[in-house]
Formats: structure tokens, sequence, C-alpha cells
């Protein structure tokens, strides 16, 4: 009795704290004024393909894009400035498909970039303070060309709000889909979550092999289930953003979204590892050293933003404050969100365990009146 | 089993050889990407081959019972397995780099030593996981499924991506750049070894 009301407590405190969480991430967060990315990620995969970048603008000056040195034939760049201010207006357009229509453009702007020649392309007029620029680019160069020094070709609205090239940074500040940010509040708690999950699953394996009391391989494995739930949200959100943010759905050289799905894969072997074994004790030993061992991956997935991976990772970080590239109040909500889906899980973890024991209970039932071995 | 990793690694190779025919011959495939990547499907396919056999046949023989029987510490038929199993695996990883010299008539860039040392280090990190998880997947009613699906996860990125990358490194001749590839797989090596260790003993119990 006293346990179900704690539980009626729980449910209706993660509840109310995920509504919260939708009202922050829909009203109260403000759409981002810059998030960091290098170049390098986005003109590289992006080969052959229309990107749309954007930012906000600052004391637009006229700048020259700079010379190319050196250039094997033949590059050639298109860059349009879109006025970018009016989002209702750009979302309707995104979603028709209208966003190469000239009446986009608040100043066309055609850069033409030629093998080992002058960089053509001015912008002539002010913009705007507070206009969000997007610029378009159309790359038809070869990867490994771009390879080199890829930082040189992108029109970037920096730090200081002035558009500019970045010449030497690889670090600069765009944001392409300002409104498929919003995702994000509830992307990064998933990701959370999910490695939240994975972690109470290696504690309570552990936990399991050291006492052998059924119950904690019975939470072992409700949270395991729990992280893929999770994770499998993480990797389908994550992709909205990215075709918006990247204009690709997935990419394969970012080391996050990599390591990401291998623990989806390590978690659901996990699963049916579970599933292909009947003797109960067997299966709870068993499947709780898979537990430890698919550990050894999460930190690695958890790390790979921060420390020298083997591969490249264009990840946004959230928790590192490089440039500061959240907003307190985008803070405020992300912090809100993640103690709602921290919430979540815990109230969802407490009833699949319930759900598991009732489940073991028919199974013993079954089992004492001769039916199903 | 040893005939059959034979005869596995040979048709692996062989059906690279068949896939990439055309790109090889018109040379659209540069030869040390091609080499790395498919030596190491090769090697690991042929060790998911050879290890799932060789827990296998000893649970079904209850050769494994009589093992457990012994009186000596698990962890030491752990690491007999191992052995065994590297021997094994070492081996195919040899006779596939000679049929893929062959059928592609590579020589590696002259390299053979470097990407023989490569093949070594990164069978002795994957045979050491490899062994763990066919001890797991030997309790399941789908063993042969299993393994793979269990396995492939962990070995991607602490072993294949490595290796590849170290691998063509080798053949190119410049290996001095894959030094955090290779203390990357050793690494992977030394916590793969410990925890295959520490955990044996409840995989193999019972």
């Amino acid at each position: 009795m006293d346990r179900k009301r704690i539980f009626a407590v729980l449910l209706a405190v993660s509840l109310a704290l995920m509504l919260l969480t939708v009202y922050l991430a829909m009203f109260y967060a403000p759409l981002p004024v810059m998030s960091v990315k290098t170049a390098d990620g986005l003109l590289t995969s992006l080969e052959g393909e229309d990107i749309t970048v954007a930012g906000f603008a600052w004391n637009v000056t006229a700048r020259m894009l700079p010379s190319i040195p050196e250039a094997p034939p033949p590059q050639l760049f298109t860059l349009l400035l879109f006025d970018f201010s009016d989002f209702e207006r750009y979302s309707n357009a995104a979603q028709a498909g209208e966003l190469d229509q000239p009446w986009w453009t608040v100043q066309p702007l055609l850069v033409h970039i030629k093998a080992g020649g002058q960089v053509g392309g001015y912008i002539t007029d002010p913009i705007m303070n507070g206009t969000n620029l997007s610029v378009t680019a159309k790359i038809w160069a070869p990867g490994a060309y771009l390879d080199e020094n890829p930082d040189q070709y992108l029109l970037v609205a920096r730090g200081a709000g002035s558009v500019e090239v970045a010449e030497s940074s690889s670090a600069f500040s765009l944001v392409t889909a300002p409104v498929a940010q919003k995702i994000f509040y509830f992307h990064m708690p998933s990701a959370w979550v999910s490695y939240l999950g994975f972690f109470v699953t290696l504690v309570f394996s552990a936990m399991y092999l050291k006492s052998r009391k059924p119950k904690f391989d019975v939470i072992a494995y409700s949270a395991a289930e729990l992280g893929v739930l999770f994770a499998t949200l993480a990797l389908l959100s994550g992709p909205i953003w990215a075709k918006e943010e990247w204009g690709v759905y997935w990419r394969w050289n970012d080391t996050k979204l990599v390591t990401t799905f291998i623990l989806w894969l390590v978690y659901i072997g996990y699963l049916m590892l579970r599933a292909a074994i009947t003797e109960p004790t067997t299966r709870a030993r068993v499947s709780a050293v898979y537990g430890i061992l698919g550990f050894v991956t999460v930190p690695m997935s958890l790390l790979s933003s921060r420390i020298a991976p083997l591969l490249q990772s264009g990840h946004p970080v959230v928790i590192a404050t490089k440039g500061g590239s959240l907003s307190p109040e985008a803070g405020m909500t992300i912090g809100f969100a993640v103690i709602a889906f921290t919430f979540l899980f815990i109230t969802m973890l407490i009833k699949r365990v319930e759900v598991a024991e009732c489940e073991e209970n028919v199974e013993e039932l079954k089992r004492s009146i001769g039916g199903e071995e | 089993m040893l005939g059959s990793m034979f005869l596995f690694s040979l048709l692996i190779v062989l059906a690279f050889r068949f896939g990439f025919g055309e790109a090889v011959e018109s040379a659209e495939v540069s030869m040390p990407f091609l080499a790395s990547s498919s030596l190491w499907i090769c090697f690991s396919f042929a060790a998911i081959v050879g290890m799932s056999s060789s827990f296998a046949k000893e649970k079904d023989r209850e050769t494994l019972d009589g093992l457990l029987l012994c009186p000596v510490d698990r962890g030491l038929i752990y690491a007999g397995k191992v052995i065994s199993n590297l021997v094994l695996v070492f081996f195919v990883d040899v006779l596939s780099i000679v049929f893929f010299s062959l059928f592609f008539s590579y020589d590696f860039g002259g390299n053979v030593h470097l990407v023989l040392g490569v093949a070594l280090l990164g069978t002795v990190s994957l045979v050491l996981i490899g062994t763990l998880t066919a001890a797991i997947s030997v309790n399941t009613r789908a063993r042969e499924v299993l393994l793979p699906i269990l396995l492939i996860p962990l070995i991607a990125f602490s072993i294949i991506i490595p290796c590849v990358t170290a691998t063509r490194n080798a053949i190119e001749g410049n290996i001095s750049e894959s030094v955090r590839e290779i203390v990357s797989i050793a690494g992977f090596a030394v916590v793969f070894a410990a925890v295959g260790y520490l955990t044996v003993d409840y995989v193999l119990e019972g």
C-alpha cells in the first residue's frame, strides 16, 4: 500500500516534470544564437550537395572572400544570403522545399571560386542588425581538396558578429536550423537516460554476480531494456535534427553517433542473449557477465567527443563551455529536461521491475501446476 | 575445424576477389584500403567461426564438464583456451594474407612483416574478447547466430577500426603514424584480458 503510494507520487512528479519540460522547450527556451561546429565536418561530409547554414548578423559589412591558392580544377561555390528573421516563413518555405526561391533573398551574393583564381562576391549593403542570415552553398569541389583547408570557403557569422570568412580557426558560430534545435531538449536527456540505464545494468549485474539475488538480475534486465528504449529514442531524434542542421541524417565519421549506435547494438545483443537462454540462473549469470562486458563500450561513447578520438567528432558538446554555446534559459530548460527524464526513468524502472516480478510469479505458478516447462 | 576455417578464409578472400574484380583491374580502388579492410573482415569472421566451435564441441561432448572438474583455477582454463584459439586464428590470418597476396597478386608494398605484426596484435585482442564471448554464447540455444551478434559490436570500435587503419598504414610504409591505434589495440587487449580473467569464473560455472 505504501509502496503503491510512493509510486503514484513518482509517476505524478515525472509526468508534471515532463509537461514542464515540454512547456519550457516550446515557449521559454530561446532559439539558439550560435552553436559551434567545425567547417571541416560541414564541408567534407556534404560535398556535392546543397547546404544551408545560417547565423544572426550583427554589424555586417562588406567583406571579400580571400583568394585560394593552388586549387585543382574545377572549384565553384554559389553562396546566397537569405533573410532569416522570420522563422515561421522560414519553416514554411523549408517544408515546401522553397528555400532556394529568389523571394527569400535579402541580398543575392553569388560567389564563384575558381581554380587558383581570385574569389568574387561582396556584401555591398549593410544588413540590418539582428537579421538572421542564412548561407546556401552548393559544393562542387572534390573532397580531397576541401580536406586540405576547408575553413577558407565558408561565410561565417563569428562571435564579433560580422560576416566574414574564417581564415584560420576551425571553429565558428553558425546555426543552421534554429527551430529543429528544439529537439535537443529531448534528444540529449534520452541519451543521458540510456547511459544511466546501461550503468544501472552494470552495477546490478556486478551485484548479482556477488550476491546471487534474483532481484538484482531483474533490475539489471529492466534497466537494460529501458536503456535500449531511450537509446532508440536518442538515435531516432538525432537524425531528425541532423538532417536540418548538417544536411544529412547520419555521419559515419562522428564518433559519438557511431559509438552510441554500437552501444545500442551491444544491449540489443544483451536482450537477445537473455531471450536465448531458458534456464533462469544460467541466464542471470551469463547475461550479467555480458552486461559488464558491454559497458566497456559506454565510457568510450560518452568520452568520445572530449578525448582525442580515433575518428573526428563534430557532435555538439553540451557540458563543456567552449564559447558558451547555451544561453542561461536554454541551460535551465535542458536541466529540467534531464531531471524530468531521470524521474521518468526511475518511475518506469520501478514499474518494469514489478512487471518482471509478476512474470516470474506466473512462471512459478505454471511450473507448480505442471504446465509449461 | 582447422579445415573449415581454412576453407572459410579462402572463400571470403575469393568473394572479395570476385566482388572487387573489376574495380581492382581498372585500378579504381586503392589497394592498401581494400587489402586492410578485406583482411580484417576475413580475420574477424574466420575467428568467429573458429571460436564458436571451440567451446561448442566441448559442451556437446561434455569435455567442458571434465575440464571444470580439474582442480585448477578457471582463469587458467580461459588462458589455455585463449592460447589455443590464438594459434588457430593467427594461422588462419597468415593463410588469408597468403590467399589475398595470391588472388590479387599483391605484395603489401613489401611490408608483409608489419601486416603480420598488426594482425598478431589485433588477433590477441580479438581472441581475448572472443573466447569470453564464445563461452557466454555456448550456453544459449542459437549459439552460432548469437556469437557474431554479441561479439561484433564489442570489437567494432576496439579492434576492427584501429586495426584496419594500422594495417593500411603498415602497407603504405608509414606504421609510425599508427602509434595511437597500436596503443589503443594493446590497451583494449589489457582491458579484455582483465575482464576475461575476472569474469570467466562466472561464465564457466555450472
